[in-house]
């Protein structure tokens, strides 16, 4: 399967949680890019999309991601027929806006018409989990729902 | 194998290595520290009750760990080796010593006692090695309007069950009851962070007023809402005012007050000035030919708060390393390069490892370490030689 792992970040944590993603998947044909990268209307109804993002500010998207969002505003792209999953780093010590990154990604996606598999899944800076340990089953877990659909 | 040392493993240090690493996986990366721990103020500056922040510590660990980066901790550039030596010995040096020195307001009566720098308070709030926590009245003001100002505040304002989850040293405020706020500009340009603001509204024992916070924006609306923050039972009480410039500093040996240029005077045993940091003149000739990326001259390079000043956060440091690992990828030789020097008595991250799990092990209840707060301690430990220190 066609999989891309497109991260949005600051201090480079969902960046590295990504890369760990890419490799964890080495099966497939992964890419792993950095939304800052990204043209909205390059999605492909052929390949699983994995967000990766954190939050700042008050529950905004981080810098790597703003024009991403940006440009999906701009362009309204119609993504009837692409899946995406969301996983989103973000620190409860921000309780009122936790993870609202993904949230965030999460609703732009779902307005074009994209569909989500599986759950949004999050992490907290302030717990203890690392984020691979929640990023690999959710990310396996994902890939495991899309091979049908994508093959549909 | 082309070489880098990388002087200073503050964050600037770390993400310039970690970008290298990924754009020239050929060249033997080695990162130098005056202290025997590495991570710089993300370990010795970012708030101890802001774990979340320090948590970028888990990239950088890595390089250690996977990516072959060496550590040399102990190593003061200046001091334990020159930096001839270091450039004879890599082919590219990199300066990413951060800025050290609090700046002073340069008023009368600075030197009174209980005038103290937010560098100096912090490092010790954070446990650095053989730094002394200055004593804290009962009538503290903070001069100063940027993050690190809202910092000591906070750490001030708080009780020691607020200290759940953090790696603190004690509870600073202990015995305050008054805590002002000063800012020399109107609120409008004040330089909080506005959720920085917003967290002061958690306080669980500390009452808040915003005198003279008018204006629009994200930070005024920020401000105006703690207004009235009143809860049950509160012991202290803290006070945001603006547009106050201060002119002396009233008392004979020890800190009475400060006075403002508009005759305002504001009483207080403690004050701690939170406007900036700075570096040296030595700094001052190095960085006088730096090219707008960081390059000083051919093979030398600086980058973080060394090279742009004390002005920025995290990911402001990062990009600026990225951009400047772009540059020094490029500029390594493809083919032979210099073999790189060792620097005697310098540690590694073997020893880092030991401090580490040692000062998680001591974690008090609630907290999450108990930092070693000597250097002795932590060379006893980063040495191997038995001795903890941790007493
Ligand atoms: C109190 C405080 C709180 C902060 N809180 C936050 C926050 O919450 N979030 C945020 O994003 N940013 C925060 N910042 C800003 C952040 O810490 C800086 O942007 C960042 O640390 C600068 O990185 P640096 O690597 O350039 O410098 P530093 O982090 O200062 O690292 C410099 C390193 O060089 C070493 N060194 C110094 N001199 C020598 C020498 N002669 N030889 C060898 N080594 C040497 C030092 O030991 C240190 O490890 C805070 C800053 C302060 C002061
Ligand atoms: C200034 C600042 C604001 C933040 N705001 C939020 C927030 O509103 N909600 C949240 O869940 N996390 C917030 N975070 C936490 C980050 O999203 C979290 O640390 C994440 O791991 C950073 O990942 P990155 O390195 O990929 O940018 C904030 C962090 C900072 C430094």
């Amino acid at each position: 399967m066609q999989i891309a792992v497109l991260y949005g970040t600051e201090t480079g944590n969902a960046e590295m949680l990504a890369e760990d993603i890419g490799a964890h998947l080495g099966d497939h044909e992964v890419t792993v890019c950095n939304l800052s990268d990204f043209d909205p209307t390059g999605f492909d109804p052929a390949v699983l999309y994995l967000i990766v993002t954190s939050t700042y500010g008050e529950g905004e998207l981080p810098a790597s991601a703003q024009p991403f969002g940006n440009a999906m505003e701009a362009a309204a792209p119609d993504l009837t027929g692409v899946h995406f999953a969301v996983f989103g780093m973000g620190d409860s010590a921000y309780p009122e806006t936790f993870n609202y990154g993904g949230k965030r990604l999460e609703e732009m996606m779902k307005n074009a018409g994209a569909v989500m598999l599986g759950e949004r899944v999050t992490h907290d800076a302030s717990g203890d989990d690392l984020a691979d340990d929640l990023a690999f089953p959710w990310a396996e877990a994902v890939v495991a729902i899309a091979e049908p659909a994508l093959a549909a | 194998m082309p070489s880098v040392a990388i002087i200073g493993a503050g964050p600037s240090g770390c993400y310039v290595a970690q970008a290298l690493c990924k754009a020239r996986a050929d060249a033997a990366i080695t990162i130098f520290d005056a202290l025997p721990v590495p991570y710089g103020l993300i370990r010795y500056g970012v708030a101890a009750d802001h774990q979340g922040t320090k948590a970028v510590i888990r990239q950088f660990e890595r390089l250690f760990e996977r990516q072959g980066v060496r550590f040399a901790g102990n190593v003061r550039l200046g001091a334990d080796v020159t930096l001839d030596a270091l450039r004879a010995g890599f082919d590219a040096v990199v300066l990413a010593t951060g800025l050290g020195a609090d700046r002073r307001l340069g008023i009368p009566g600075e030197d009174l006692a209980g005038i103290h720098g937010a560098g100096e308070v912090t490092r010790a709030w954070n446990g650095y090695p053989d730094a002394v926590a200055p004593p804290i009245g009962r009538r503290v003001v903070v001069l100063g309007n940027g993050n690190v100002a809202i910092d000591l505040v906070r750490i001030l304002a708080k009780g020691a069950a607020e200290f759940e989850g953090s790696d603190i040293t004690g509870e600073p405020g202990a015995g305050v009851e008054e805590i002002t706020i000063v800012g020399r500009s109107a609120a409008t340009v004040a330089r909080f962070d506005p959720v920085m603001v917003k967290e002061l509204a958690r306080l669980a024992g500390c009452r808040i007023a915003v005198l003279g916070a008018e204006g629009e924006g994200k930070g005024i609306e920020a401000l105006q809402s703690l207004h009235g923050h009143a809860p049950e039972g509160a012991a202290k009480s803290l006070t945001f005012r603006f547009g106050l410039t201060p002119l002396r500093f009233l008392g004979d040996t020890a800190v009475k007050g400060v006075e403002f240029s508009d005759g305002t005077v504001i009483f207080a045993d403690t004050v701690l000035t939170a406007i900036g940091f700075e570096g040296d003149a030595a700094r001052d000739v190095l960085l006088a030919d730096a090219s707008e990326e960081g390059v000083l001259a051919p093979g030398l390079y600086a980058t973080g708060w060394f090279r742009r000043g004390p002005r920025g956060t995290i990911p402001e440091n990062r990009a600026d390393a990225l951009a400047l690992a772009t540059r020094i990828a490029a500029d390594l030789p493809r083919d032979g390069g210099k073999p790189g020097i060792d620097v005697p008595g310098m540690t590694g991250f073997d020893g880092w490892v030991r401090i580490d799990a040692a000062e998680r092990a001591a974690a008090p209840e609630g907290r999450v370490r108990a930092k070693i707060t000597t250097h002795a301690g932590l060379m006893a430990l980063a040495q191997n030689t038995g001795e903890t220190g941790c007493k």
